[in-house]
């Protein structure tokens, strides 16, 4: 069953293509990875599938609505945790889920029973009665994600929602957020955290410069770029070897060196481990081997040429 | 001198501190004079309000600095605390001395009656430094500058109707007299008071002696909380 | 009328933020009471106490000044940080912001009741008419919300709308001649008296203690007049300006 849906959605600021031709189907029970750099259109995106923003062309459709698809109607299906904590400060953590549970409609003892429920969800039971102005940085964004839960969304939207806090309240929204698979919430799930997006997506869509550059399964997008390997040594002395040598074995494409570190990238399959590893033992010592597998800051990189993160940003 | 240079563009940095620091004060001259108070016209009779006023607009810059962790960084500068503490207040002094003389000479060129113009201006010095000094202390206790401005501003209106500067003090029971004579806005009435009665050098003397104490009281106090 | 759910909360939320009810409710009770410890007792030739003027005066003074909460609400909540999470939700933003302007309106008029309680009960100023003095409370009061929402509407940088809101709330009051006499002149007289909803408001509270009821409906009736043109103009400029937000 498909829950949302966007056909050739552009979206321009004055000549500036926010969003171009998007194409994108969400199915139910899914977890997708929106992954993109600063940037790429995820926010634009997630705004005009929700409504929030208008776009200049193309359709969207939301459960199965394309004439008024952002209906109070179908907006009481959706939650939507923010980038930004948007939550009152002035209210406890207890009544600012009343404050939002209201708005959806919820009262009195079905009322009190999300509240809880939520609240032992994110594991902030013992935080319910205190001000958020009280709270560590994970746990003000444990309460914004509790106050889009509060309705049960059958489809949530998650829009960075872990950007500046501790590894500890990071796995517990990942976990958090597998939790909420299992019990049917459809998710999407913005980030520049490939970690993230390899631990929870069922299906990963990448965006760059406001268009969908790829789509498919983290192992199915790490397939589609595996045509090479890489093998890093640390040696004693990367002079002595000599120019050309390593460049000669079959199957090497590229020999990189930088300091100690000398790099083969070769043909997926090449099976020249072996040969590469003898002539460099032949002139020099070898200190270290490592062999790395691509993920899907690789599957970025080989798509556009740019990292997903600029270095300062990783953690 | 960096930091006293760089105080100096940061107070003059947003439009709203460019027209305190500038056509603020000047309004000040224009106030009409009053029929039996006060003494000198109401824009210097109000004119110590202003620089308290203007003094917690000022020192809110070493709160920002001490809220964002910039005096943290400063810590492991090559700087001393007492360094940069000065060379700022130093800048807010040339802002507020400047601003002294723009309103009491100002007023001399459009023929105001000031009665004493440059011991109105020493005068005003004094309170400016007394003004600094209190600002200074009052910004050590808070971490909002939003909480500390609007607070401050309450107590300001409470110092400047205790001290005569907004009622006459004539008309203040015996009892709350006594108790104005606490608040440096009394001893700033007292000095408008003398400027325009003409007393003794002494009587003088013995007011800004009071105002100095004062300074030296609040900038000891303003001046302890460091880094944290 | 899933709005009404968020009424409480929105109180809740205006009588947590201690700032503002220090600004509103504590400074004018110490400032009256000073006033009236330095005006003991002291009454004028026709026998009304010193300190009704200043009384009144203050009462209405701080209304000037109680939009500023309904201000920061509606800014931060539908343009700012909390836009996103409110535009999600299956209510009507307008009615929401209407709401938010309600509950503004309300709690400034309880602390102005609250200062007319005190003045009486404590100080024991007599304040003859109740229910017409909460009116014009209440219209300074929804005044004040629409010129503060005018202003947020009207420019695209708050903290210029919070400039202006200042110079609205000061400017009245010197204007009133509250801190120095005017000039003689035809400009400041008007808005010295039927130009300012302070002196406006003001002179209706007097006329009606004196039981001149047709002055003071017609100060009153202007100051009404005033509020529902700049509601209008609220109404215009705020939808403006929800549209060109919504790109």
């Amino acid at each position: 069953m498909t829950i949302a849906s966007m056909r050739g959605v552009v979206k321009r600021y004055g000549s500036y293509v926010a969003l171009d031709s998007i194409d994108l189907d969400i199915h139910a029970g899914e977890i997708i990875g929106l992954l993109g750099p600063n940037g790429a259109g995820k926010t634009t995106l997630i705004g005009t599938l929700t409504g929030m923003r208008p776009f200049d062309h193309g359709t969207v459709e939301l459960f199965g609505q394309s004439k008024h698809p952002f209906s109070h109607e179908n907006k009481e299906k959706i939650g939507l945790v923010t980038q930004e904590i948007t939550i009152f400060e002035e209210l406890t953590a207890k009544e600012n889920l009343q404050f939002f549970a209201g708005v959806y409609g919820l009262k009195g003892e079905v009322r009190k029973q999300k509240v809880r429920e939520v609240l032992e969800f994110v594991g902030l039971s013992d935080q319910a009665n205190k001000l958020p102005t009280k709270f560590s940085g994970g746990m003000k964004r444990r309460l914004n994600i509790a106050c889009a839960l509060t309705h049960s969304p059958s489809f949530l939207i998650m829009d960075e929602p872990t950007v500046g806090i501790d590894p500890q309240s990071r796995n517990y929204i990942l976990e958090g957020v597998k939790r909420l698979r299992d019990r049917g919430t459809t998710i999407l799930y913005t980030t520049h955290y490939i970690e993230e997006i390899e631990a929870i997506a069922s299906r990963v869509i990448i965006m760059d410069q406001g268009q969908i550059i790829k789509e498919g399964t983290p192992a199915d997008l790490i397939q589609t770029i595996q045509h090479e390997e890489k093998v890093s040594f640390e040696v004693t002395d990367p002079e002595r070897i000599p120019e050309g040598s390593l460049e000669k074995i079959a199957g090497v494409r590229r020999v990189l060196t930088a300091g100690n570190d000398i790099t083969v990238i070769s043909d997926a399959g090449s099976g020249n481990l072996d040969r590469m590893l003898s002539i460099i033992k032949e002139h020099t010592g070898v200190l270290g081997i490592q062999t790395e597998r691509p993920n899907l800051e690789d599957v970025f990189f080989t798509l556009t040429g740019r990292q997903l993160r600029d270095k300062g940003e990783e953690q | 001198m960096t930091v006293f240079k760089f105080s100096l563009k940061r107070s003059f940095s947003n439009k709203t501190n460019l027209l305190l620091l500038t056509l603020f004060p000047i309004a000040f001259i224009f106030f009409p004079e009053g029929e039996y108070w006060p003494v000198l016209p109401y824009g210097y009779q109000y004119f110590g309000i202003v620089l308290l006023f203007i003094s917690i607009r000022l020192t809110t810059i070493i709160l920002v600095d001490r809220a964002k962790g910039v005096v943290k960084r400063l810590a492991v500068a090559p700087i001393s605390y007492g360094s940069y503490l000065c060379q700022n207040l130093l800048a807010f002094s040339v802002i507020l001395v400047m601003q002294c003389a723009i309103v009491v000479y100002g007023g001399v060129l459009l023929g105001v009656e000031l009665y004493q113009p440059h011991w109105l201006m020493l005068l005003y010095v004094s309170f400016s430094f007394t003004s600094l000094a209190i600002a200074l202390a009052w910004i050590s206790i808070f971490r909002s500058k939003e909480s500390a401005f609007l607070i401050y501003m309450s107590l300001v209106t409470l110092l400047a109707i205790l001290g005569g500067l907004l009622m006459p003090l004539q008309i203040f029971p015996e009892a709350l007299i006594r108790i104005a004579v606490l608040f440096p806005t009394y001893w700033l009435n007292q000095g408008m008071s003398w400027i325009a009665s003409e007393g003794s050098v002494g009587d003088f003397i013995l007011i800004n002696g009071v105002l100095w104490l004062y300074t030296i009281i609040f900038m000891i106090l303003g001046s302890t909380r460091k880094i944290h | 009328m899933r709005v009404l759910s968020t009424v409480k909360f929105t109180l809740l939320r205006m009588l947590r933020n201690f700032i503002v009810l220090l600004l509103l409710l504590i400074v004018p009770i110490v400032l009256i009471s000073l006033f009236s410890l330095i005006l003991s007792g002291a009454v004028t030739d026709t026998g009304e106490p010193y300190l009704k003027q200043p009384a009144v005066s203050l009462v209405l003074c701080f209304q000037l000044f109680g939009g500023s909460t309904v201000m920061y609400m509606i800014h931060s909540e539908l343009f700012t940080e909390h836009r996103a999470r409110m535009q999600m939700l299956p209510i009507s933003l307008t009615m929401y912001a209407f709401s938010i302007m309600l509950c503004g309106v309300v709690y400034s008029v309880m602390l102005g009741v609250i200062l007319m309680t005190f003045t009486q009960f404590v100080l024991g100023l007599i304040w003859e008419h109740w229910l017409w003095t909460i009116y014009l409370i209440t219209l300074m009061a929804i005044l004040s919300s629409v010129v503060y929402l005018v202003f947020m509407f009207a420019v695209k940088v708050y903290k210029t709308a919070e400039r202006l809101s200042e110079v609205y709330g000061i400017g009245f009051i010197l204007l009133a001649g509250l801190f120095f006499p005017m000039p003689d002149h035809a400009f400041f007289r008007f808005m010295g008296s039927y130009g300012n909803p302070l002196t406006l408001s003001t002179i209706a509270i007097h006329e009606m203690s004196m039981n001149n009821t047709s002055k003071a409906w017609f100060a009153a009736n202007i100051l009404l007049a005033a509020t529902i043109i700049l509601f209008l103009v609220m109404m215009v400029v705020g939808r403006r300006r929800f549209m060109r937000d919504r790109v």
